[in-house]
C-alpha cells in the first residue's frame, strides 16, 4: 500500500495514548507489578546478613526482578497488540482513516515503550526507596552501636555503610534494563506482524530470549574453535541480528558489585539497543505493509 | 460526464489457500461505478465477495488484478482515505472509551484537532442521537447504539464517500430503522454511500442502484426501480372502493384483453407494524422521552 499522506505527530500521539490506556487495563501489567513489588519487599527481610551482604542482595534481587518483569511485560503485552486489533476489527476502522501503516506500528510501539518506562520508573523508585530506608536504618543502628567509639572510627563506619548502599552506577544498569525491554517489545511486535496466534509469538520470543542470553558465549566458543572465516562471520552476524545479544544489556552485576561502568561501554550498549529497536521496528513495518487484513 | 465517486475496474482477488491445490477466488473481474451523491447497494449472500471488495476499496487488502478509485485517487494510496468514512460489519471499538472519547480518538486520526474536533464531536453525537450517553463507556452501549457510534466515527472527518459493511447486521428493527434514516439524511447532504447488505428489504428502501454479487461476480446491476419493475404489470391501489366499483374494474379489464392477476386487501409490512407498535408504546409510557433512550439488556 503506497502512502502520500504527511507524517502526523497528532495521529501517532492519539495511537500512543490509546495503546497506553489499553495496556494499563491489562491484568498482566498489574500481575507483573505485584510480582516485582513482592520480590523487592522480600529482599527487605534479609536483614540477618551483614549490611554489605544485605545491600548487595537487595540490589541484586531488585535489579534482577526489574529486568525479568520488564522483559516479561514487553513480550506478553506486545504479543497481543496487533492480533487483538485485527480480531476486534478495530484495525479496520483505524486504517480506513488516513493513517499510514508505519504510523500505526509506531503508535503501538510508542504506547508500549511508554508503559515500560512507567513500570521501570515505578519499580526503580520503589527499589531506591527501599534501599534508602534500609540505609538509614543501618546508619542509625551503626551510630547507636558505636556511640562510644572515637569520632573518626564512627565516620569511617558510616561512610562504609553509605558506599555499600547507593552508587551512581545503578542508574545506567536501570537504563540498560529499559533498553533490553524496548528491543524485546520491538522484536515481539515484528514477530506478531506475521504470527498467526499470540501463543506462537510468545513461544518464539521465549526461544529468542534464551538464545539471546546464550549467543555471546556460543559465539566466542565458536570463533575460538572454528576460526573466523568470512562465512562463519556472516553466519554469526545473521544470528546476532535475529537473536539479539541480550547479555550485552546486563550491567547489573557490575552495578551490584559497585564496579564503575565506563561511559564508553554504557554509550555502546545504548547505541546497540537503539539499533536493534530501530531495525525490528522497520522490519515489522515492512511486513505489516504487505499484510492482508 | 462527472467523475464517479467510486470506480472499480476489472477487480479480481484470489486468496491463496495453503496446503490446497486450488486457491479461493473471492472477487472475479468486477467493474462498477458509483456516482456522486448516490446510494449504491452491493447485495449478495454470505461469501459472495462483498466485504472483500469493500476492503480492497479501503486499502486493507491488495487486489490481485484491477484497480479501485475513490474520487479519482487510487484507493491503495493513504490520501484516498481522507475523503472516505468506513463502518465495518459488527464493529468492536475500544470498550473502555466513552462515546465522546471514541469520536475524539477517530477524529484525531482523521486529522482534526482543537475546537474544530470538539465541535464536530458535538455535531456527530447529535446526528446519531447519542448526546445523552456521550460520557458512558462503550461497554454499556447496546448493539444499536454501538452501530450508531460507529457511523458517527465514520463521519467524524466529514467524508464525501461513506462505505458501510452490513450496517444493520444484528440490530433490532428500531435500531435498523434509525440507521436507514441516517443513511437517507446523509444522502440528502450529498454524501456518496456504498453499502453491502443481504437484507434486501432495507436495501430496497434506501438504495438508488444495486449490484448483485454471486461467487465474486456481478450478476445483475442497475437502478432499483428498473430491476424490480415487472414490465407488463400495473398496480392500482384504491381506498374506500365499493364491491360494485371493483366488479366494474374487473369487467373493464376483461373487455380490454387485460387479465386481473390478483385482487386482495392491502397489507402493511411486518416491520412497519412492529415499528408502529413500539413507537405507540413508548409514547404511552413517556410522551417526552426522546427515541434514543435505548438500554443495553
Amino acid at each position: 500500500m503506497t502512502s502520500s499522506v504527511r507524517f502526523s505527530l497528532r495521529r501517532i500521539l492519539a495511537l500512543t495514548s490509546n495503546t497506553l490506556t489499553d495496556l494499563t487495563r491489562q491484568r498482566v501489567f498489574y500481575f507483573a507489578l505485584i510480582f516485582a513489588l513482592l520480590l523487592i519487599a522480600s529482599s527487605v527481610f534479609m536483614a540477618r546478613f551483614s549490611f554489605q551482604q544485605e545491600f548487595q542482595i537487595l540490589k541484586d534481587v531488585s535489579l534482577g526482578a526489574m529486568s525479568l518483569v520488564s522483559s516479561l511485560l514487553a513480550v506478553v503485552a506486545t504479543a497481543r497488540l496487533l492480533p487483538q486489533d485485527v480480531e476486534d476489527r478495530t484495525v479496520y476502522t483505524i486504517l480506513a482513516k488516513p493513517v499510514p501503516r508505519f504510523e500505526y506500528i509506531l503508535g503501538k510501539l510508542c504506547g508500549m515503550l511508554l508503559l515500560l518506562a512507567l513500570s521501570i520508573l515505578l519499580m526503580g523508585f520503589l527499589f531506591m526507596a527501599v534501599l534508602f530506608l534500609r540505609e538509614q536504618a543501618v546508619l542509625s543502628e551503626t551510630a547507636r552501636q558505636m556511640a562510644a567509639a572515637p569520632h573518626q572510627q564512627l565516620e569511617a563506619a558510616l561512610r562504609s555503610v553509605r558506599q555499600s548502599a547507593f552508587n551512581i552506577d545503578l542508574l545506567p544498569a536501570v537504563a540498560t534494563i529499559y533498553l533490553k525491554a524496548a528491543l524485546l517489545a520491538a522484536l515481539t511486535l515484528f514477530v506478531s506482524t506475521f504470527a498467526t496466534t499470540n501463543l506462537f509469538t510468545i513461544v518464539v520470543m521465549v526461544f529468542v530470549y534464551f538464545i539471546g542470553h546464550l549467543q555471546a558465549t556460543a559465539r566466542e566458543y565458536w570463533l575460538l574453535n572454528q576460526g573466523g572465516g568470512w562465512i562463519v562471520q556472516t553466519f554469526l552476524a545473521l544470528v546476532a541480528l535475529l537473536f539479539p545479544d541480550l547479555q550485552a544489556f546486563n550491567l547489573i552485576d557490575d552495578a551490584v558489585a559497585g564496579t564503575a561502568i565506563p561511559l564508553a561501554l554504557f554509550g555502546k550498549t545504548m547505541l546497540l539497543g537503539l539499533f536493534y529497536t530501530t531495525v525490528y521496528t522497520l522490519l515489522g513495518t515492512v511486513v505489516f505493509y504487505g499484510k492482508e487484513l | 460526464m462527472t467523475e464517479p465517486a467510486i470506480a472499480i475496474r476489472g477487480l479480481t482477488k484470489v486468496f491463496p489457500a495453503p496446503f490446497r491445490r486450488s486457491s479461493v477466488v473471492a472477487v472475479r473481474d468486477l467493474s462498477l461505478s458509483v456516482g456522486p451523491g448516490e446510494v449504491y447497494g452491493l447485495l449478495g449472500p454470505n461469501g459472495s465477495g462483498k466485504s472483500t471488495t469493500l476492503k480492497i476499496l479501503l486499502g486493507l487488502v491488495s487486489p490481485t488484478k484491477g484497480r479501485t478509485e475513490i474520487l479519482g485517487n487510487d484507493s491503495r494510496q493513504v490520501k484516498s482515505r481522507s475523503v472516505v468514512g468506513f463502518l465495518p460489519e459488527n464493529p468492536y471499538f475500544y470498550k473502555y472509551l466513552t462515546g465522546q472519547e471514541t469520536l475524539c480518538f477517530f477524529g484525531k486520526l482523521g486529522g482534526l484537532g482543537g475546537r474544530a474536533l470538539s465541535q464536530r464531536i458535538d455535531e456527530m453525537l447529535a446526528l446519531v442521537r447519542l448526546e445523552s450517553v456521550r460520557d458512558r463507556r462503550l461497554a454499556t452501549y447496546s448493539k444499536g447504539m454501538l452501530q450508531r457510534i460507529g457511523l458517527a466515527q465514520a463521519l467524524i472527518h466529514d467524508p464525501r464517500v461513506v462505505v458501510l459493511d452490513e450496517p444493520t447486521a444484528g440490530v433490532d428493527p428500531v435500531g435498523s430503522h434509525d440507521i436507514c434514516d441516517l443513511i437517507l439524511r446523509l444522502k440528502e447532504r450529498g454524501v456518496t454511500i456504498l453499502l453491502s447488505s443481504h437484507l434486501l428489504a432495507q436495501a430496497q428502501e434506501i438504495c438508488d442502484r444495486v449490484g448483485i454479487l454471486s461467487a465474486g461476480a456481478l450478476v445483475r446491476e442497475g437502478r432499483l426501480e428498473e430491476l424490480i419493475a415487472i414490465e407488463n404489470r400495473t398496480e392500482v391501489v384504491l381506498e374506500n372502493a365499493s364491491d360494485a366499483l371493483l366488479q366494474e374494474i374487473t369487467t373493464a379489464a376483461t373487455r380490454s384483453n387485460a387479465r386481473l392477476v390478483e385482487h386482495r386487501k392491502s397489507t402493511t409490512t411486518l416491520e412497519r407494524l412492529f415499528l408502529e407498535a413500539i413507537s405507540e408504546e413508548n409514547k404511552k409510557r413517556d410522551p417526552a422521552a426522546p427515541p434514543d433512550e435505548e438500554e443495553k439488556i
